[in-house]
């Protein structure tokens, strides 16, 4: 059992007796989620995404099961500028690629381990019920292959990771992403939705490859990093990567936190999320400025765009925004609407 | 793996019908734990390599009898797994307990420790050899352990199915194992022999 | 850890318990009597062993290594190749599957050839810890074990123990990040201490009890006793957290079994010293 279930279960154990010696087991404390729920047809290779974009939402359909299959790779690539970094990957993008399922599908998660990867890796899927999230029976040698299979028992938007040791450097590495397990009959639907996880990155220069980076372990242990930064690179959304949106439409995003260390403030600037789904779980809050997402956590935000322009998302611990990229934009174009916004074309004597 | 043993299972069963029990004279699988030629000395102090284990479905389990945590638990397992094996089948099978331990399992000691668990009928056989083999046949069952101190060791719990030719069937990690599953695997494996 | 065992083996013996019986490990020697010798000149290093601290273990678990010899350097590619020419039943076409994976000598476009563009003295890859084994027989030595290797690694160019050095695992890791470092010959780079070459800027080594290490592959929970998965589960923690190097060695061998074949795990030979 996990520390979560753990904890829920503890303190439900304990209001229980606290409040209600009589109480049986109540459905609004124990939803019976996807237990019992039976998964049917031949399994087929799931569609998974790299970010921002995500899988077709999973609508109407009933519980089915699932072939995904992920590849983990050590692999360079630019974390900022033109500077190259040692990423280690699901599926060789940073974040992950986007796993979407619905409660009671089961899924026979694939993981290979690329021939020429150093080290080895494995998943550990927060949305698993199970020893690990699937981690030491998906732990592989470079170029061996595992797998396992799961039912997704419970609802909500969770993030997956690499634990193979030293976590933190699997995860400051960049090996995590975000798998959604939507309830029964889907989440409404969205005119636009979106995939954007934040990680903390902790760089020193290569000893051996000149111009290169690499994590730096101390760094890491400071909690210091030099990048703060959203889908792994800087400007992955910014220019000719901005998100887009239509004035009118609905926009949902998934949120995630990989980490390893830092909890994020997410906010969008000049805009007020209409709903929240706290904690990626199925508690909404409405009216939110600004959401917290834990490391190893998520958050769905949703927010109707009315006015044209561009909207910034941030971690509003500002410095990191600002000093250490992460930030992005959803440019919203259309029709201005004076009604919500207008600003005066003069400047006050 | 699990798959490519049932499959030579399978294919074996289909071959099965014009040779019922295996011979020593023919070739090994390549898979088989056969192809293992170190010596081992059971409880009786015969000297023994693993092929003369032939033409028997085999349930395999390393301990070491002075352990006082875990490997109780693999002998009670081994012990019920034993229970549920239809008296018809009963001389099909050998269950097979290999000492991690050898400088203090000898014979006499296992062929005691056999009595006083009541394990001396025919289909249990108690193994060891030297370090070396022992470590090797470890390795072929991705069996972990070590000497932590001169009277302990620590060591994953692991009870292997292997069919009359030496190939491995199937395998159940830790102490939770399911016993009826692992003696539904050997009356398969014993019906398919 | 075998010699350690025995040492402390004895050690227990003579001081607890006069009374038991010597004679009791198992009387018949196994014989590689199917194994055909051959000769390979790698200068071997004597390492004089000493008290040395394993990265998994209980906090005050100190380990004896004694005296071994060491290959200075991995087998080669060219070795390897005599081995299989000497040996057939571990050729690439012959090797039982009991004893290995399908990716055995994977590269290797036949049995007794090596890949076109393969340096001969780059170190051999793609073997299982029983080909590992079979040419360590062949050659009349051993694989080292876990402890001895470890204890080689130990040392920088200038020193035995360079473990509290800053920037000691930092280097190691730097060296671990890059790939394909196994194409490379052995004995480009600096020797350390001991004389001996190439401990991690080619390769991940087999060592002889590689499986010795009694944690999940899921480090998180082996950092913690589980009696239900292991016997004596205090003896599976790490006491060096910070050693992200090791760390990583130890991370990739809990990962392995026998039979695996890996891109870039490969081995070197040990042997007892005689010398005392």
């Amino acid at each position: 059992m996990k520390m979560k279930q753990l904890l829920f279960g503890m303190s439900v154990a304990l209001s229980a007796a606290l409040f209600s010696c009589t109480t049986q087991s109540n459905k609004e404390e124990w939803p019976a989620g996807g237990i019992n729920m039976e998964a049917t047809g031949e399994p087929e290779v799931a569609e998974v995404t790299g970010a921002p974009k995500v899988p077709a939402p999973v609508g109407n359909r009933g519980p089915k099961k699932w072939i995904v299959n992920l590849v983990t790779t050590e692999e360079e690539g630019i974390i900022a500028d033109t500077i190259p970094y040692t990423f280690w990957t699901f599926n060789h993008t940073v974040p992950g690629s986007f796993i979407r399922i619905r409660v009671g599908d089961e899924v026979t998660l694939n993981l290979k381990n690329e021939a020429n990867s150093v080290l080895p890796h494995n998943i550990d899927l927060h949305a698993v019920t199970g020893p690990g999230g699937g981690a030491a029976a998906t732990t592989s040698a470079p170029g061996k292959e595992t797998s396992f299979t799961f039912k997704a028992l419970n609802p909500g938007l969770y993030v997956y990771h690499c634990a193979a040791p030293p976590v933190p450097m699997h995860i400051g590495n960049g090996m995590y992403g975000l798998i959604l397990v939507e309830p029964e009959g889907g989440l409404k639907k969205v005119d636009k939705e979106f995939y954007i996880m934040q990680g903390d990155f902790y760089t020193k220069k290569s000893a051996i490859k000149e111009g290169l980076m690499e994590f730096d372990n101390d760094k890491a242990v400071a909690e210091q990093p030099d990048y703060v930064l959203f889908n792994g690179k800087k400007g992955s959304m910014l220019g000719a990567n901005m998100l887009e949106a239509k004035v009118g439409e609905t926009i949902r995003m998934f949120v995630g936190n990989g980490g390893p260390n830092l909890t994020s403030s997410f906010h969008v600037i000049g805009e007020i999320f209409d709903n929240v789904y706290l904690e990626g779980g199925t508690t909404v809050s409405h009216n939110i400025q600004t959401t917290m997402i834990p490391a190893g956590g998520a958050a769905i935000v949703e927010f109707k765009v009315e006015v044209p322009g561009e909207y910034v998302l941030v971690d509003h611990s500002l410095s990191r925004a600002f000093n250490k990229g992460a930030i992005g934009k959803l440019k919203v174009t259309g029709d201005a609407n004076p009604k919500v916004f207008k600003a005066s074309s003069l400047t006050k004597e | 793996m699990k798959y490519f043993s049932v499959l030579v299972l399978s294919i074996l069963a289909l071959c099965a019908c014009k040779s019922p029990a295996p011979k020593q004279q023919e070739a090994l699988p390549s898979n088989s734990v056969f192809n293992l030629t170190s010596q081992w000395q059971n409880q009786d102090g015969d000297t023994l390599q693993l092929q003369d284990l032939n033409g028997k479905t085999l349930v395999v389990v390393m301990i070491y009898t002075s352990c006082k945590s875990a490997c109780p638990i693999l002998v009670a397992k081994m012990k019920k797994i034993e229970s549920k094996i239809s008296r018809k089948d009963i001389d099909k099978v050998s269950l097979v307990l290999v000492s991690i331990d050898p400088e203090t399992d000898t014979p006499e000691h296992l062929k005691e420790f056999a009595k006083t668990n009541g394990m001396d009928e025919k289909q249990w056989v108690f193994l060891r050899s030297n370090e070396e083999a022992t470590h090797e046949l470890a390795n072929v069952l991705a069996m972990k352990y070590k000497k932590i101190s001169p009277i302990d060791f620590s060591h994953s719990n692991i009870i292997s199915v292997f069919n009359p030719s030496g190939v491995l069937v199937s395998q159940e990690e830790g102490l939770e194992i399911n016993v009826d599953g692992v003696a539904n695997t050997v009356a398969k494996t014993v019906k398919g022999s | 850890m075998k010699k350690v065992s025995a040492v402390i083996v004895l050690g227990f013996l003579s001081l607890v318990c006069c009374n038991k019986p010597q004679e009791k490990s198992f009387p018949v020697a196994n014989e590689h009597h199917e194994l055909k010798k051959v000769n390979t000149s790698v200068k071997m290093v004597y390492i004089p062993g000493g008290a040395y601290k394993p990265f998994y273990g209980a906090d005050s678990a100190w380990v004896t290594v004694a005296p071994f010899l060491l290959d200075e350097r991995p087998v080669t590619n060219k070795e390897f190749l005599d081995f299989v020419t000497a040996n057939p039943s571990w050729r690439k076409s012959k090797i039982k599957s009991l004893f290995s994976d399908s990716t055995y000598l994977h590269d290797w476009p036949a049995d007794l050839e090596l890949p076109p563009n393969a340096n001969p003295n780059a170190p051999v890859c793609y073997v299982s810890w029983f080909a590992a084994k079979a040419f360590a027989n062949s050659v009349g030595k051993r694989l080292p074990t876990l402890d001895e290797w470890e204890f080689v690694a130990m040392a920088d160019s200038v020193s035995i123990n360079a473990r509290s050095k800053p920037g000691y695992s930092d280097y190691i890791i730097s060296l671990y990040l890059q790939k394909n470092r196994q194409f490379n010959p052995v004995k480009l780079s600096t020797p350390n201490y001991w004389g001996v070459y190439n401990m991690f800027d080619l390769i991940w080594e087999w060592t002889d009890d590689f499986n010795s290490i009694l944690t999940t592959s899921d480090s998180r929970v082996g950092e913690y006793d589980d009696k239900g998965l292991f016997c004596a589960g205090s003896a599976t923690s790490a006491t060096d957290i910070l050693n992200y190097a090791a760390f990583m060695r130890f991370a990739l061998r809990t990962t392995l079994r026998a039979n695996y074949t890996v891109a870039n795990l490969g081995f070197r030979c040990a042997k007892d010293s005689i010398m005392k």
